[in-house]
């Protein structure tokens, strides 16, 4: 009779016990079976008035049931213990994030990196030089004779000077001279830039501006090299094929001289507002280094052939991100920056 | 300039429509610009390129290009002789100047309107009509590319004489603006006064006028430098002054002499006669040779183009072509003066030949990697650093004004001046960064609570007339957030900045020179190893209220190429102790005047190399003494330390620091 109720305790216990979903409710039920009125406890009490035999037989029974009710309880405890309130938890994962101070590169900044990764990776090494520069460098040399018409074709900002004649540099080619002097060929550069125009500002013009500019020079370098590297450049930076175009032009340190285009990079050359209709874009000038520019940098006549090309950074990043005025990348207006 | 279509189409015999010729012109010679259609006449614009305006600058030039372009040879106008007769005396004094004078004395000539046809062509090329002795040298020059003259015979005196203007010389133009002439200009005189000024302008007493009946017609040559030169110095732009200095050949005077007295005798009246033509040519111009190398047509343009093509091209320019072998003997006519080299003849042959039709080909080259461009890297580290540290780049004007020069406090003649600005705003070349920088500072305030911003960019400094260009690193911090402690959160991103280009031990010291717009008490020069690399400071109050910026600004300058010379080095390893480390706090009271470098010097001196770190976690001030709260911590390489030894380190660095600089450690 009582080794049943034992039995029947036990069973009971460990399903209340598994139902039980904190501490509170675990220790209310382990009072239930083995509190100083509890069931077990009750059997435990009414051993002294049972007969020796069934003392013998239940007493143990009893308390094994007890200790083995401790144990189990002693486990669940445990195991509520190590559980989480997932609800006290709870967050709003859709509010905004924690305000981070973070700086942005400027437009001209990000694509004179691509235009330099591209070429870094064709081989092309990278060099610099003043903005402020002499008459010589910046127009006599690159074999732009004094007092000529082709001087008109750059407007120019004057810097008064107590001894040599000075300029704000009009574009990037006085570099090619200067890294002559010191360097014989073959060799391939590209020289970045701030030049300088003496011409008012709108949306479309800038007084300030950032060049680029490549040179080529070896024994036998030509106008297929041009087009062809011109071509790789565009297609790489574009992400997608370009094609070239040459127009003939003038430019006193090149002869030949070319205007160059590029299919345009909307349409692709079906032709569309983006390149008004006509399927091409002007991009810069090139053509194909003049001898008297070599001679001035000191290299004998008709001993190399080279090309030189160049164009405008704020032109490209105007393409590239779709910016409709030039004056925003001198503005310092962060309401612009910030964008990149 | 702008052409007649009708009359390019009479002189080139093309069939194309003027859309067609605008752009095979393009694509193969000068950029259409515009196209206008008035009445009979259609006008198509080109922007014609510097070294062709001797030739193309006129319908016959234009013509013989299109033809070229088409294939064809120019069928040349058959034009007469001069025919000279005495009775007009010409004197060149100045033959470098002039190369040629070519002057006719016509009379019987009734001045009226010119005929219907030549105004409506004078009109579609952009020229107003006058009456028929201007509107035929016009017409003339419009067709031949020589600017013509025409003088009222009778207002002048004796002979004509080509000289230099005398000092302080004036004469009236035909702007009627009187104009004070430099020795260097060149006029045309009678033997009284200056007529004109030579290839510019006319003189408007010797003008044409309704009576004039005779007029001295001058077609003549004049040096393209001293033109230019002229047309500078006097600020005028004329047709004539256009094509004179885009040099123009001196056998085209003939030839446009010729044209305008035959045109002057058809329209100029029934009875006018040629009374006199005198011609001063001294050094006839001579075509002359070049020899072209075949193989070297092909290596610059990398094509090869049949030698036959490259003569056929040659020739339908009006060059006269020999082959001897791999040779061409070019012979250049004297109006294509922008013909001297192979390289010349190569562009002809290349762009008449059409460019699109040069195949593309990769170069063949040495494979190697380019030396690095070690300013460029350094600089682009720093903006990545820079923009981590929540900086914006900004690119400012290399320009700043007088106005920006006063606010910030410096000196006008320390800076390099621009002769023609664009305006007053622009007419100095920035001799820092940091005033520009403050202007970004004030718009951006108006959108944003705090401004962070850096540039990288050359400054231009003039040192008693020599000039340098010094390329540097600024930054500015402006902040709503965090007033008082600007400088130290500018100290801070820059000690960051420091560690991540690997420079250890940076030192920030207070400078006694000139504060400019820096803040007089709140301003360091950055000193590493000694040298002086910039500086790091707010901006004087005072300066920020002429900017009319309200809180705090702190800002860095810093000197690149210093810079990269010293973080070059690696960075190096050190290794980590397997000793544990204690922390011992002090705090303390200092004078005011007692600074933290020293306190710490002091404690790394007394402390040696058992000190690791040193940091400040508390500053107050109190009744004029400052209290600095100190966290040391302290261990050793080679052993763990016993608190018999820790507290004995600490005796020292705390008598050291009773006895050097008088502070009181609170217990």
């Amino acid at each position: 009779m009582e080794k049943e109720k034992i039995i029947i305790i036990k069973s009971r216990f460990l399903a209340e016990i598994g139902n039980s979903r904190n501490e509170k409710e675990l220790y209310d039920i382990k009072v239930k079976f083995v509190g100083r009125n509890g069931e077990l406890t009750k059997i435990l009490k009414n051993l002294k008035n049972l007969s020796a035999v069934e003392r013998k037989e239940i007493g143990p029974l009893a308390n094994q049931a007890r200790q083995e009710i401790e144990g189990i309880y002693e486990n669940r405890k445990k195991e509520l213990g190590s559980q989480v309130d997932w609800e006290k938890e709870k967050i709003d994962v859709t509010l905004p994030g924690e305000k981070i101070s973070r700086g942005s590169l400027h437009p001209i900044t990000l694509v004179y990196r691509e235009i330099e990764k591209i070429f870094s990776s064709m081989g092309f090494e990278v060099v610099e030089g003043p903005e402020l520069e002499t008459d010589w460098y910046n127009f006599t040399a690159l074999n732009f004779p004094l007092d000529h018409p082709a001087r008109d074709m750059q407007d120019t900002f004057w810097i008064k000077s107590p001894k040599e004649k000075m300029v704000l540099r009009t574009h990037t080619s006085p570099v090619q001279v200067r890294y002559m002097e010191k360097r014989k060929p073959p060799f391939r550069i590209i020289v970045p830039g701030r030049v300088y125009r003496n011409e008012a500002t709108d949306a479309a013009h800038e007084h300030t501006l950032h060049q680029f500019e490549a040179l080529v020079v070896g024994d036998d370098i030509n106008v297929g090299h041009f087009k062809y590297i011109a071509k790789e450049f565009f297609s790489a930076f574009f992400g997608k094929q370009i094609n070239i175009r040459l127009r003939p032009s003038f430019f006193p340190f090149t002869e030949p001289s070319f205007e160059f285009d590029i299919s345009c990079t909307v349409c692709g050359g079906k032709k569309c507002p983006s390149c008004k209709n006509s399927g091409w874009l002007e991009i810069g000038g090139a053509g194909m280094v003049n001898q008297n520019v070599f001679v001035s940098a000191g290299y004998p006549r008709n001993k190399y052939q080279g090309f030189a090309w160049g164009f405008g950074i704020e032109r490209l990043a105007m393409m590239k991100y779709k910016i409709d005025d030039i004056r925003w990348f001198e503005s310092g207006d962060l309401r612009f920056i910030k964008q990149f | 300039m702008k052409y007649s279509y009708t009359r390019l189409k009479e002189l080139s015999g093309t069939k194309k429509t003027p859309k067609e010729l605008a752009e095979l012109l393009t694509m193969r010679a000068f950029e259409f610009e515009e196209m206008k259609t008035e009445g009979k006449e259609t006008q198509l614009e080109f922007s014609i390129l510097p070294n062709r305006g001797h030739d193309a600058l006129s319908h016959i030039g234009m013509a013989r290009e299109i033809s070229a372009l088409e294939g064809k040879k120019y069928g040349e106008l058959a034009i007469s002789k001069l025919d000279l007769k005495a009775g007009l005396k010409v004197e060149i004094r100045e033959k470098k100047l002039c190369p040629r004078y070519i002057g006719a004395v016509i009379e019987n000539i009734r001045i009226a309107q010119s005929p219907k046809w030549m105004q409506e062509r004078l009109v579609a090329c952009g020229i107003k009509p006058i009456n028929n002795v201007v509107d035929i040298t016009n017409y003339v020059m419009l067709e031949t590319g020589q600017p013509l003259h025409a003088f009222d015979a009778d207002k002048t005196a004796g002979n004509i004489i080509v000289r230099k203007a005398k000092k302080g010389e004036t004469i009236k133009l035909l702007d009627e603006k009187i104009y004070e002439l430099n020795e260097n200009d060149l006029v045309i005189a009678d033997s009284e006064k200056a007529l004109a000024l030579a290839g510019v302008m006319g003189g408007f007493d010797s003008s044409i006028s309704k009576e004039t009946t005779s007029i001295i017609l001058e077609s003549a040559s004049f040096n393209s430098t001293n033109i230019r030169k002229t047309r500078t110095l006097h600020n005028i732009i004329t047709e004539s002054s256009h094509r004179f200095e885009r040099d123009i050949d001196p056998n085209l005077a003939e030839i446009a002499m010729v044209r305008a007295s035959e045109l002057i005798k058809k329209i100029g009246g029934n009875n006018v006669e040629v009374t006199a033509i005198s011609d001063m040519y001294p050094k006839k111009v001579k075509p002359w040779q070049i020899k072209l190398d075949t193989d070297y047509v092909s290596s610059l343009l990398g094509e090869k183009i049949p030698v036959s093509r490259m003569k056929s091209i040659l020739e339908n320019l009006g060059l006269v072509i020999k082959v001897s072998g791999k040779i061409l003997d070019c012979e250049i006519l004297t109006r294509r003066i922008d013909l001297k080299t192979q390289e010349d003849l190569i562009e002809e042959i290349g762009r008449i030949y059409g460019y699109e039709n040069i195949k593309e080909q990769a170069p063949i080259v040495e494979v190697k990697t380019p030396p690095q461009n070690a300013k460029r890297n350094f600089e682009n580290n720093l903006r990545d650093i820079l923009a981590g540290l929540g900086f914006s780049e900004v690119m400012n004007y290399s320009f700043y004004g007088k106005e920006d020069i006063e606010k910030c406090l410096l000196k006008i003649e320390d800076h390099v001046e621009v002769a023609n600005p664009l305006s007053s705003e622009q007419q100095y070349l920035r001799r820092n960064l940091i005033s520009n920088l403050l202007k970004n500072v004030e718009l951006n305030l108006k959108n944003f609570p705090k401004v962070q911003i850096f540039e990288i960019g050359n400054k231009f400094c003039n040192d008693k007339g020599k000039f340098s260009e010094i390329p540097l690193l600024v930054g500015a911090i402006a902040d709503n957030g965090a007033n008082d402690l600007l400088f130290f959160q500018m100290k801070g991103k820059l000690e960051a900045l420091f560690h991540d280009i690997g420079i250890q031990s940076t030192d920030f010291q207070i400078s006694n020179e000139e504060y400019k717009f820096w803040h007089p008490t709140r301003a360091a020069r950055i000193m590493i190893n000694g040298e002086k690399i910039g500086r790091i400071g707010e901006i004087s109050p005072i300066v920020l209220k002429k900017y009319s910026i309200k809180q705090r600004v702190a800002v860095f300058g810093l000197k690149i190429e210093e810079l990269i010379k010293i973080s070059a080095q690696e960075k190096q390893y050190q290794p980590i102790s397997k000793f544990p480390t204690v922390e011992r706090d002090i705090s303390m009271f200092v004078g005011k005047e007692t600074k933290y470098s020293d306190i710490v010097s002091s404690i790394q001196k007394n402390g040696g190399n058992l000190v690791k770190n040193i940091e400040l976690f508390d500053v107050f001030e109190k009744e004029g003494e400052k209290s600095l709260a100190l966290r040391i911590k302290i261990g050793s390489d080679s052993k763990t330390l016993t608190s018999e030894e820790i507290d004995a380190l600490m005796k020292k660095i705390i008598s050291a620091l009773q006895r050097e600089l008088r502070v009181r450690v609170r217990k």
